[in-house]
């Protein structure tokens, strides 16, 4: 059982557990889908959608499942919400479910969602197993939209599609193609190592 | 409860809601899924034959299909020809507005691509590309211009534009127009495109 | 030909890990070593072509034909979680030396998107039985590829100078993204 106040429950998943930068999962949707950043946020609202109601689920039920088949149950459940996702988005947002792809279904296998079940939701409570994927959501989000602002404002020129950079700039076509992620991730990655060694140090 | 009967209770109840829940939702959004595919489709066949007010499949295989545009009379007035085929990355689909006779395109209109942003993938663009590929003259095979020219009165009939940085996407366009051009014109020559097939529209 | 241009746009130009970011956790976790990257690699290779093939098996037999395409996602991961489990148990009976070699890889496949992947695009670019297992042996043999040169750069790395934030996981991906940029020469090869 966790002993952090609801507060700190949230708030870690943002920073000092952040899924993309500090616990290095889920990078493959990460890399694949940030070249612009509508796909980014799209990416990160199924992915949300997916992670906080297999914690709803999970927690609510975890008492019925036998610990030897837990993981089995956890990917049905995981499995049956992304087949939700991919649909609705296959038919209300067609334009969005053309450009994610086949990265949508991907989501089941996103080690961030099986791993909040095993690590948290089949332990603790409804209540707080929510706060926590909320948290994990808004850090996966907020990761989501950082790499993919800087892919389509350095690849493009544009944010959302808006033109933001002034037509001396000469888009750089490389962040927009596999090199770009790999790269600017590996950065991001460093900087936030950085900025944590530098916290500790001043503590 | 003995602990293996509740290993199988409780997976197949699992497996049970999941499969029932997934029934009713995938029963909910079935008609409306093909009804974007069938919409897209059918935007497309306008486009690349004007004039026309509804449209009917006449032959399917994989990566080629055979729509034909019909008039406010039910006469065919156009094909849209419907193919695919590896660009410089992945596959490209496109549809193809020809007359009846396939000796002229009226228009094409790229439905699918993966190639590079910025160089490759201006072949979905008018300005670049797809202007330059309306009218031409399809009775015999149609030729890449290089280099790149500013306007399409500098093609000749039988010739389309390439894009700068990006030959090989424009080839590969090329590639798949003239491949699939053939591929109709055997297809008409045995007999096997139908009037029968079902309407789209 | 068709065959031979599914096989090589599958190592060389769509490769797995470089193109599609797929089995990036492998590539980053098991690549320390050549040797043990080669077991990884041949790994993925031996369950992505089994996986090629029964999901094949049970999409053409039994989704389509009952119309069942909405259970796609949760047959698939099914299907190759169990698999996994089959193979693993079929190696062990079958090769000590091999289940020796490969032993302790074999579950974490479970976990690689990149299988998942493979099973969904064969089922999306609707490919005949040969065709997918073709392209199941052809991605295996890319992710093989791709993290053996990996394992042989970050040998050479272990030597190097590198900036204490960007050890781990950051020098690896800003390798793997010129690695990946080296990749997109192989682009336009088939035509």
């Amino acid at each position: 059982m966790s002993t952090k106040s609801i507060g700190q429950e949230f708030t870690k998943g943002l920073w000092d557990e952040n899924p993309v930068f500090r616990q290095l999962l889920g990078l493959c949707p990460t890399l694949a889908v940030t070249n612009a950043v509508i796909n980014g946020l799209a990416m990160g609202m199924a992915t949300s959608f997916v992670l906080i109601f297999s914690s709803l689920v999970v927690s609510s039920i975890k008492k019925f499942i036998p610990s030897q088949v837990r993981i089995a149950s956890y990917v049905v459940i995981i499995a049956t919400f992304v087949t939700v996702a991919d649909r609705f988005l296959a038919a209300f947002f067609p334009p969005i479910s053309k450009s994610l792809g086949p990265y949508v279904p991907l989501i089941v296998v996103n080690c961030i969602i099986l791993g909040r079940q095993e690590a948290f939701s089949s332990k603790n409570t409804v209540g707080r197993s929510l706060i926590d994927a909320l948290g994990m959501s808004s850090g996966f989000v907020l990761a989501m939209l950082l790499l993919s602002a800087i892919r389509e404002i350095l690849g493009m020129g544009t944010f959302l599609g808006y033109q933001v950079m002034g037509p001396w700039f000469e888009p750089w076509i490389i962040m927009l193609l596999p090199p770009g992620a790999f790269i600017t991730l590996g950065i991001l990655l460093a900087l936030a190592l950085q900025i944590e060694r530098k916290a500790k140090s001043w503590k | 409860m003995k602990l293996s009967t509740q290993m199988v209770v409780v997976l197949t109840s699992v497996g049970l809601l999941s499969g029932s829940f997934l029934a009713t939702v995938g029963h909910l959004t079935k008609e409306r899924i093909a009804l974007n595919k069938q919409r897209e489709t059918e935007k497309a066949i306008i486009q690349v034959v004007p004039g026309i007010v509804s449209s009917q499949k006449l032959y399917e295989e994989r990566d080629l299909s055979v729509y034909g545009g019909k008039d406010a009379e039910g006469n065919i007035v156009g094909f849209a020809i419907q193919a695919s085929g590896i660009g410089f990355q992945d596959k490209i689909t496109l549809m193809l507005g020809t007359n009846t006779s396939l000796k002229k395109i009226n228009r094409l209109a790229i439905l699918d691509q993966k190639e590079t942003p910025g160089l490759g993938a201006k072949i979905a663009n008018s300005e670049f590309f797809l202007l330059y590929w309306e009218n031409r003259d399809s009775s015999g095979t149609i030729t890449l211009h290089k280099p790149a020219v500013s306007s399409p009165e500098e093609l000749l009939p039988t010739e389309v534009n390439t894009i700068t940085g990006a030959t090989i996407s424009s080839e590969a366009v090329l590639n798949i127009v003239n491949t699939s051009l053939e591929q109709v014109r055997k297809i008409i020559k045995e007999g096997k495109l139908t009037g029968e097939a079902q309407d789209v529209n | 030909m068709e065959l031979v241009a599914i096989f090589v746009t599958a190592i060389l130009i769509n490769n797995f890990v470089l193109r599609y970011f797929l089995g990036i956790c492998p590539f980053l976790g098991v690549s320390k070593k050549i040797d043990s990257a080669i077991s990884m690699g041949l790994a993925v290779t031996f369950v992505m072509t089994i996986t090629a093939a029964v999901s094949w098996v049970i999409n053409h037999w039994i989704l389509i034909p009952l119309k069942l395409d909405y259970l796609q996602i949760v047959s698939f991961i099914l299907v190759i979680a169990s698999l996994v489990q089959l193979v693993e148990m079929f190696i062990r009976k079958i090769s000590p030396p091999l289940y020796e070699a490969l032993g302790i890889y074999l579950p974490l496949i479970t976990t690689n998107c990149a299988i998942f992947f493979l099973a969904l695009m064969a089922s999306l670019r609707d490919y005949s039985f040969l065709e997918s297992v073709i392209f199941g042996v052809g991605s295996g043999l890319g992710f093989t590829l791709a993290i053996i040169l990996m394992a042989a750069i970050r040998e050479q790395l272990d030597l190097a100078d590198v900036p204490e934030a960007l050890k781990g996981a950051g020098i690896a991906l800003i390798v793997a993204g010129i690695m990946a940029l080296a990749f997109l020469g192989f682009s336009g090869m088939i035509k």
